[in-house]
């Protein structure tokens, strides 16, 4: 499947900001199954200083500084990204029970594994941890103990696990913000697909399973009969779960859905801190407005 | 742990006993069980402390007493202060010193000098590691999650440390670490301090101050010197600019003047010569840092940072941080900017650490340790965490991300809270080390009139020399506040002292001005000032002026208050009156007495008393003594020492006396004239001592805007309309008295007090220093000389606006307006004094934004998803 996204971003500032620095992660990464065809970032006013680089995860960054005067800010990501289908889930043939793959990462072997499985292992146990914005609690493991029943494949523990929160807690764009804690987000039932994501991942991580946050875009598809609206998409957060014998497997608990062909993947990291899509710091500029349009359209 | 049992070592062999030295050596208790400085054995007192103690034993134990005074005297006069957090009311705090200073033998000191020069290589070598190619991980010699798990490992900064092979020169450029000697008399690391170590200066002024009030024990004493460190310090600190530039601009990032070594910050940048800088000093523009600075963007080479790393970049790292450079990761990424230490080294603080040093040693080095670390387990291993599990009790655990270093006693604990800890262990095994808990040695401290043994621990400073570490000959000791207490640390309320390394062959000092730059050529560098501290300078002098006013008209009601209640005078009574609503008006300290009330006028002095007192109520005097005291400390890098201790006297003697003391208002006319002997010093100095350059002219013209806004304020609250003759004199002569004029009008009209002539003298006599003209003047110089970029012939808005109101003044005739016999400011006098007022504020606030464009607020800006916009 081939995307062409575009995700507008427009400061409107209500005083002159005089500098600004800027790191976005908007330019899609490619992978086995995703490959990004062009990426263009359109800045104005026009970035005196930019720069590309890859983060730590292996995602794209720019870079840019905006060193002129100016009073609205206007960054542009246009992309073109050819998504191959994953490997049909129901194929994936995952049998390691999730106590496996918890001794696998946790016991003093690690190094029994060889050659790039190793490495895979040690890459997943970054994702095993604390990060920034997902602390394990007793409240995490306790909401997740009902799908860790003894000696379950952890491919049908994940995939209870995101049946569960699809269904148990309602999407509420109203009730959270990107600093709404998770204990919050556990405790009320309600909130947005980062936090599903973030709570998922919580979730596996307090039974030492390794789990890791993806930013990207989905392609919404309009009831029959109904005009696909330009701009009315979102940017989009799933999870992805490690399994020793598969890889990782995406999973979206928003959506209660496994991702096929319409998820683009941008970037991922350990919680939605390492992938924000646009952040800045802005020197001047009193009050700020913001709005955020994006567009999936399939090319083909 | 020692036993609490004292013992007094008596009856020794030695020969120091006798009736006059009975404060010393032989009423030395030590600990049993614990190992002491002093002590060889139990029985015998190490050599080289028994030459030191036989020259403290014949100065007695007085003469003891009066140098610690000195000493402390020393260190108040040279604002040596320790901030202590959390306490708002005496912020800094006098730093301590012990006369008696540690002793490390000649023989001993190589083995802690090699010990620690091993340590820093090794560390240095795991940094560029773990931000590097990552072996350590990829082979198992570290685990992944004690890296991943410590907040220390930013991950924007992997990549941003160069390797050895590719630089050259050691990427940990300063190292620390605290020892203390276990029972078994070896010295032990009991932690490393690798991103931002303090200290090293505290050690500079605690060597000057003992070699001024020991001199004579000092010389006696063979001691290592000092300088030869700091040399080496700024040598490093030089070769670290990128691209071996020459005459590197190098400056001092601090978190300001509330953290708590913010004195050392101040005081290193003033030895060295380098800029003190705060987050919003600097701006990264094309990748690359500047300093904004009075004379427009300054580029920086190398940045000695005293912020915690993850607060240095709001845009990579902390997103909420306030004290650091957006950018300045770029900026090094780039390779335009070296920040010492790197970005990124606080992973070497992660406690953990400890327990895998050896195995990294005999892998990077294949060395054992020679200064091992206390016995250290980290519970993120099976094994480690169950052998701490069940031996819990005799551990200190230690949380790896605590910032303030906690270390929780498990012996203290109570079950339940013990159970807490256990649950807490095993939840998050990874996230927790523990530690034997050892009995470290005591050192022999002066306390009290006499000589008690502390438990101490020493901060030694390591310094990188090309692919080398050069070692600081001495360090920061540093023993507990009370006798029994294991803890050492200055927010507790710690002494320091002085660390003598002993030598054979005495050392010539070493100047740290001696050396030459690269070129050989040393280039006289004027460092520039900052906006921040051009704001600073400028509001100080707004301040001073302002405390002045206030001071001079407080004593000018006082004396009135005395004469009305002596001889009960009606005229004295309304002239006390007229003057006690001035002085609401003029401080703005409303309501006060402005209200009219006439009970406040019988009996003024309650309202007068919290004018005086009372710092909470913006516009009395010590709240403007406040404003004045943090502004100067703010940049107490930029002051003499003589001038701070002015600086110091104007702000502590009033909080001392008036703030905190019992005052009654018959006293208060001697504190102000002391305090305004103390301004008079300070403007005194600064003018003839600061070079008259864009630091004073910032000062100055703070100055000269506030004297004049104060004058017209008085002018306006004091000349009131159709008062009778004589309290019309009066208070023409309360108005002289207050503006310093009454002499000078005396000598050069030799007549009556009479209104259109007072004007003249205080608005338009251009030969004297308190008349508006002359402030007007002063202040058109001081901007014509700031520097600015000149668009044209065209003036500045500043320049536009001071011309036009000093020429206003200049035009203006008094006496075609004012009349002979009437009060009161006629109508058109009272609006070009309001106009000129008004254009003054405006040029303040010109000035603040062409000049302190720090003051542009940093917000973070942040594509928070669609859906969240609601």
């Amino acid at each position: 499947m081939k995307y062409r996204i575009t995700h507008n971003t427009v400061y409107d500032y209500s005083q002159p900001v005089g500098l600004c620095q800027n790191e976005a992660k908007l330019s899609p990464r490619d992978f086995w199954r995703q490959r990004c065809l062009s990426s263009q970032l359109n800045i104005t006013p026009n970035a005196m200083d930019y720069q590309e680089r890859l983060d730590y995860f292996g995602n794209r960054v720019a870079y840019f500084a905006v060193q002129q005067a100016h009073t609205r800010l206007v960054v542009s990501a246009v992309n073109e990204v050819l998504v191959l289908p994953a490997a049909d889930q129901q194929n994936v043939g995952s049998k390691v029970s999730w106590e496996q793959v918890q001794n696998i990462l946790t016991g003093a072997n690690l190094s029994s594994s060889t050659g790039n499985g190793y490495y895979d292992l040690l890459e997943a146990k970054q994702f095993m941890i604390d990060s920034p914005m997902i602390a394990v609690s007793a409240q995490l493991a306790d909401y997740a103990s009902l799908s860790f029943s003894p000696r379950r494949p952890l491919k049908e523990v994940v995939t209870d696990l995101m049946q569960r929160i699809h269904h148990d807690f309602t999407y509420d764009p109203a009730f959270t913000t990107v600093a709404t804690p998770l204990s919050e987000v556990l405790a009320h039932r309600r909130g947005v697909c980062q936090d599903f994501a973030h709570l998922a991942i919580g979730c596996l991580r307090a039974y030492g399973i390794p789990a890791r946050y993806i930013s990207g875009y989905i392609e919404t598809t309009p009831e029959p009969g109904v005009p696909r609206l330009v701009g009315a998409d979102a940017s989009h957060a799933w999870f992805a779960v490690y399994l020793p014998d598969a890889g990782w497997l995406d999973f979206d608990p928003t959506n209660n859905s496994l991702p096929y062909d319409q998820h683009i993947t941008v970037a991922w990291g350990r919680d939605y801190s390492d992938v924000t899509p646009l952040k800045g710091i802005a020197f001047g500029g009193g009050q700020h407005t913001l709005s955020v349009s994006v567009d999936v359209l399939r090319l083909e | 742990m020692g036993s609490n049992v004292e013992q007094a070592v008596g009856n020794s062999s030695d020969s120091f006993s006798g009736p006059d030295k009975d404060f010393g050596k032989q009423y030395y208790a030590t600990q049993l069980g614990s190992y002491d400085e002093m002590y060889a054995d139990e029985e015998k007192t190490r050599p080289y402390w028994a030459d030191f103690f036989s020259s403290i034993e014949r100065l007695g134990v007085e003469e003891l007493e009066r140098r610690r005074h000195e000493i402390q005297r020393l260190l108040r006069e040279n604002g040596v202060t320790y901030n202590v957090y959390g306490n708002e009311q005496s912020q800094a705090r006098a730093w301590r010193l012990d006369p008696i200073p540690l002793l490390i033998s000649h023989e001993e000191w190589p083995l802690i000098e090699s010990g620690l020069q091993q340590r820093a290589i090794l560390l240095d070598l795991i940094l560029q590691d773990l931000y590097g190619e990552q072996h350590l991980l990829k082979k198992g010699l570290l685990p992944v999650d004690l890296i991943f798990g410590h907040q220390g490992f930013l991950l924007p900064c992997v990549g941003t440390i160069p390797s050895l092979s590719s630089c050259k020169h050691r990427q940990l450029t300063v190292y620390s670490a605290n020892l203390a000697r276990g029972p078994n008399g070896r010295m032990w690391v009991v932690d490393d301090l690798a991103q931002a170590p303090s200290g090293f200066g505290y050690v500079l002024e605690n060597r000057t101050v003992m070699t001024r009030a020991m001199p004579d024990i000092f010389r006696e004493t063979q001691v290592r010197r000092l300088s030869g460190f700091f040399k080496a310090f700024r040598q490093a600190l030089n070769h670290l600019a990128p691209n071996n530039k020459d005459n590197p601009r190098v400056v001092i990032l601090t978190p300001g003047p509330l953290n708590e070594t913010y004195f050392e910050h101040a005081y290193l940048s003033s030895h060295f010569g380098y800029t003190l800088v705060q987050g919003d000093d600097l701006t990264v523009r094309d990748g690359k840092v500047w300093l904004k600075s009075l004379d427009g963007l300054q580029p920086v080479d190398v940045i000695l940072r005293r912020v915690d790393d993850s607060f240095c970049d709001p845009l990579e790292l902390l997103i909420y941080s306030r004290l650091g450079v957006a950018g300045l990761l770029e900026a090094v990424r780039r390779n335009n900017v070296a920040v010492a230490n790197p970005l990124g080294s606080s992973i070497l603080e992660n406690p953990g650490l400890l327990a895998f040093l050896p195995r990294l040693a005999k892998y990077f080095l294949n060395e054992d340790l020679i200064l091992p670390s206390v016995a250290t387990w980290w519970c993120g291993q099976a094994i480690e965490r169950d052998f701490v599990l069940s031996n819990l009790s005799r551990m200190v655990v230690k949380p790896i991300n605590s910032r303030n270093k906690q270390a929780i006693f498990a012996a203290n604990l109570s079950t339940t809270e013990l159970d807490l800890l256990k649950a807490q262990i095993k939840a998050k095994p990874y996230q927790y080390v523990a530690q034997e808990l050892i009995s470290f040695s005591t050192v022999p401290a002066f306390v009290d009139q006499h000589i008690e043994p502390r438990n101490a621990v020493l901060r030694n400073f390591v310094v990188s020399d090309g692919m080398g570490y050069c070692v600081m000959p001495g360090g920061l000791t540093r023993v507990a506040k009370a006798k029994d207490e294991k803890t050492v640390s200055n927010q507790a309320g710690g002494v320091s002292k002085d660390t003598w390394i002993l030598t054979v062959k005495p050392e010539k000092p070493v100047t740290v001005w001696t050396q030459l730059e690269r070129n050989g050529v040393v280039d006289a560098v004027n460092e520039p000032l900052t906006s921040r501290a051009a704001d600073n300078l400028f509001w100080l002098g707004r301040n001073i002026e302002r405390i002045d006013l206030a001071a001079r008209l407080m004593r000018t009601v006082l004396a009135k208050l005395h004469e009305t209640q002596e001889f009960k005078d009606d005229i004295d009574a309304a002239g006390l009156t007229i003057l006690l609503q001035s002085l609401t008006q003029v401080t703005g300290t409303y309501p006060g007495f402005a209200t009219g009330r006439a009970d406040l006028f019988k009996s003024p002095e309650a309202e007068l008393l919290s004018m005086v007192k009372n710092s909470q109520k913006p516009g009395t005097l010590p709240s403007n003594i406040r404003s004045f005291y943090q502004a100067a400390f703010s940049i107490r890098d930029l002051w003499s020492l003589e001038i701070w201790r002015y600086i110091d006297n104007i702000h502590r003697r009033w909080f001392l006396k008036v703030v905190n003391g019992e005052v009654t208002i018959n006293q208060l006319p001697k504190h102000i004239e002391e305090l305004m002997t103390n301004i008079v010093a300070f403007t005194g100095l600064t003018t003839e001592s600061m070079r008259h350059e864009s630091g004073w002219l910032m000062l100055d013209s703070g100055r000269r805007l506030e004297r004049s806004l104060s004058l017209i304020a008085l002018l306006r609250a004091l000349l009131k309309p159709d008062l009778s003759d004589i309290l019309h004199h009066q208070i023409l002569e309360a108005l002289l008295v207050c503006t310093d004029s009454l002499g000078i009008y005396q000598r050069r009209y030799r007549s009556m007090i009479q209104l259109p002539r007072v004007l003249e003298l205080l608005l338009q006599d251009p030969s004297h220093p308190r008349s508006l003209v002359y402030q007007l003047q002063q202040l058109s110089e001081h901007i014509a000389a700031l520097p600015r970029d000149r668009i044209g012939t065209q003036l500045s808005m500043e320049e536009r606006l001071i011309l036009k109101i000093h020429t206003e003044a200049k035009l203006l005739v008094v006496e075609q307006w004012v009349e002979y016999g009437k009060s009161g400011l006629p109508f058109e006098l009272d609006q070009l004094l309001v106009n000129i007022d008004s254009s003054l504020k405006q040029i303040s606030e010109v000035i603040a934004r062409a000049y302190f464009s720090h003051s542009l607020v940093p917000q973070l800006i942040k594509d928070t998803a669609v859906e969240d916009e609601y």
